[in-house]
């Protein structure tokens, strides 16, 4: 899994590559946090990437969630592929969580 | 299938067979795949159609006759019969007497089915610990069945409402396990299995509703699908390790009754399990 | 966040009396069946005694014909056994009664966001309704399988939230509210079944009370923050024999919410 990190404005821009796992989780919520702790909450999850996600995978994705909403902020998601669209959709997350199409209107989304 | 050389605190793979008929048989396919890859399976858990799947493969049948004795049973004849004292009560309560042991088929075809299918066997003949899940019909709750008979416990699980009268066991009326929880994944969270491997599906819905039966059955789809749907999401989050989802795509429409299209069935559920093959493998290396 | 339960969502104006004493502003609405009419009320902002006058008069009119069992049938499904279904003449009793309560008003009335959720018969899904007529979405969301038909709204046949989703909180979630008060209840089990309704009211009632325990777990889970449950007892059986049960109900739902204050005052404030 490779995690690059761009600034939009005040939105942070996360694009992952690869797997969201059991195994990657631990260094997933690590780069999250890093930017929750550097005081950016409003942050898009670029998944346009994403091959495969699990139960696990999820469950680390759902820290960040909570975290950057516990200091007013969001994590949403962009460009989810099909498959991972069904999983996040068979977990209930797209209840919970917001989904775009693209980065683009997913960084407009977050309140000037 | 047996346990396999294995570590006692090494990865437990449990498997969890939930609603779906004939669909369900794409389990063999999912057990196909597992043993080619040397993966074993350490337990099972059955509910509705599933837990006909879950018994034959704890009870250590191959594909080939599992898939057999499937066809054998399962077919249209099972519900040619009708229960004609229950369709009296409907409409003369008070004659017939309408009371909870309602089932529109008459469920001998079916009891005999089964016996001649596992005969007396018991959870303790089984070579991995096995587990059912049916519903009980006055409180709701979901019961798991761990022992006694087999037949008892399979036929309780498929007791489908309207259909199936509830089966008593233990002075417990019972129903199909899908009221309570469609895919029991809860249960092998409780017997700590770490890898959870899971195939469930949808009840249909009605093309049209133009009867109260017809009307009854696409409440029951409605809320058990929502249910299924809400209890995966719910395991999922409260899991310490990882669930993997089986799921098969059907091109076609499978009936109730399609027996004759199992091979395609156990076909997409191969498929379906390969899909997960790869990072399977990586979690039973890693951890 | 009002969940199902039929007359005994009459506590959540127990709820309601609590927060407006200790001046807690709601800030989001959200209703599922019977739910959704205290939920649309709580949104319009009508002022206590008004609200708790006409759900009183609601309930009261409802029974003040000679058959009133039907319409018992309607509204409390488990604790009744209902032989044949109660009819188009109790049903359209209970729309008249509902029409009454909300007039004309609409969703844009509204003093804060009000969602009402229904399920739509065809496909399953739950369905969030948040504009247009109250009326009509209060009637879709309140239509208890069996007893009531399901209501056209949008060109879609709808009938009871709580087939979907009986705790409708995803909204506010994914909103990002801090604080969400969840009121619900089961549908209470039938102990004897007399009739085919009763039996196919008692398999849809395991399902559903299945589905309320399961829903609010994943989203206790789910949420960063607080879901605080108000769960009312009654001690006694809610029958609606005589609707002077009302205030014990309304009791009790002001002593279920007195209960988390402590809890809710400390999370206001931190």
């Amino acid at each position: 899994m490779e995690i690059t990190t761009e600034q939009r404005g005040t939105v942070t821009v996360i694009s992952i590559a690869g797997s969201v796992d059991g195994m990657t989780a631990a260094s997933l919520i690590g780069s999250f946090r890093a930017q929750v702790t550097g005081g950016n909450i409003r942050i898009v999850g670029d998944f346009a990437r994403v091959e495969y996600t699990s139960s696990a995978g999820l469950r680390a994705l759902l820290e960040t969630v909570k975290e950057t909403r516990q200091q007013g902020g969001d994590l949403r998601l962009a460009g989810v592929q099909p498959d991972v669209l069904r999983v996040l959709e068979l977990s209930g997350f797209t209840h919970i969580l917001k989904l775009f199409p693209d980065i683009e209107s997913a960084v407009a989304s977050f309140p000037a | 299938m047996s346990a396999g050389a294995r570590e006692p605190n090494g990865p437990r793979v449990a498997v969890v067979l939930g609603s779906g008929s004939v669909k369900c048989a794409a389990a063999l396919g999912l057990l196909k795949v597992l043993q080619r890859e040397g993966i074993g399976v350490d337990m099972v858990v059955g509910c509705s159609g599933g837990s006909l799947y879950a018994a034959l493969i704890a009870l250590g049948h191959d594909v080939a006759t599992a898939e057999a004795m499937t066809r054998r049973l399962w077919t249209r004849e099972l519900t040619s019969r009708r229960n004609h004292r229950s369709f009296l009560s409907v409409f003369l309560p008070g004659v017939f007497g309408f009371d909870e042991s309602f089932g529109m088929v008459n469920d001998r075809l079916i009891l005999e089915r089964l016996k001649s299918a596992f005969g007396e066997a018991t959870f303790e003949k089984a070579r991995i610990p096995l587990y059912l899940t049916a519903t009980d019909f006055h409180t709701g709750e979901q019961v798991v069945f761990e022992s006694g008979s087999i037949v008892d416990a399979v036929r309780a699980s498929i007791a489908i409402p309207y259909v199936f009268r509830p089966w008593p066991v233990g002075g417990r009326m019972l129903v199909d396990g899908f009221m309570s929880d469609p895919m029991p994944v809860g249960v092998a969270i409780r017997q700590g299995a770490n890898i959870i491997v899971t195939m469930g599906f949808e009840s249909p819905y009605q093309q049209k509703i133009n009867s109260p039966i017809r009307f009854a059955f696409q409440l029951s789809s409605i809320t058990s699908n929502n249910l299924l749907k809400a209890n995966f999401s719910f395991h999922n989050l409260a899991h310490h390790a990882e669930i993997l989802p089986i799921l098969p795509e059907f091109k076609e429409s499978i009936h109730l009754f399609d027996t004759d299209k199992i091979p395609y069935v156990i076909e997409e559920g191969e498929r379906a399990a390969e899909r997960q093959i790869p990072y399977l493998r990586r979690l039973l290396s890693g951890a | 966040m009002i969940g199902s339960g039929s007359i005994k969502c009459a506590s959540a104006l127990g709820l309601l009396r609590v927060l407006r004493r200790e001046r807690i502003p709601v800030h989001l609405a959200v209703g599922c069946s019977a739910g959704g009419i205290y939920a649309s009320a709580l949104a319009l902002g009508w002022d206590l005694e008004t609200l708790e006058r006409k759900s009183y008069e609601a309930w009261q009119g409802l029974f003040a014909r000679l058959d009133y069992l039907g319409l018992l049938q309607i509204l409390l499904p488990g604790l009744f056994r209902p032989s044949a279904p109660a009819g188009l003449l109790a049903e359209k009793r209970l729309n008249a009664a509902l029409r009454a309560f909300y007039g004309e008003a609409t969703f844009e009335d509204a003093k804060i966001p009000l969602h009402l959720v229904a399920t739509d018969l065809k496909t399953g899904e739950s369905v969030i309704l948040s504009e247009g007529r109250l009326f009509d979405a209060v009637r879709a969301s309140v239509a208890i399988p069996v007893l009531l038909r399901p209501w056209t709204v949008g060109g879609r046949l709808l009938f009871d939230g709580g087939a979907s989703d009986p705790l409708p909180v995803s909204v506010a979630i994914r909103e990002g509210y801090d604080i969400i008060l969840a009121m619900g209840f089961e549908n209470p089990l039938n102990e004897r079944l007399g009739s085919l309704m009763s039996l196919i009211s008692q398999t849809t009632c395991i399902t559903m009370n299945n589905l309320l325990k399961s829903t609010y777990s994943f989203y206790s889970a789910a949420h960063h923050a607080e879901i605080v449950p108000i769960l009312p007892t009654f001690d006694r059986h809610i029958g609606l024999r005589d609707s002077s049960l009302h205030p014990y109900i309304i009791e009790r739902g002001e002593e279920a919410a007195a209960k988390q204050l402590p809890f809710l005052r400390r999370l206001l404030a931190g």
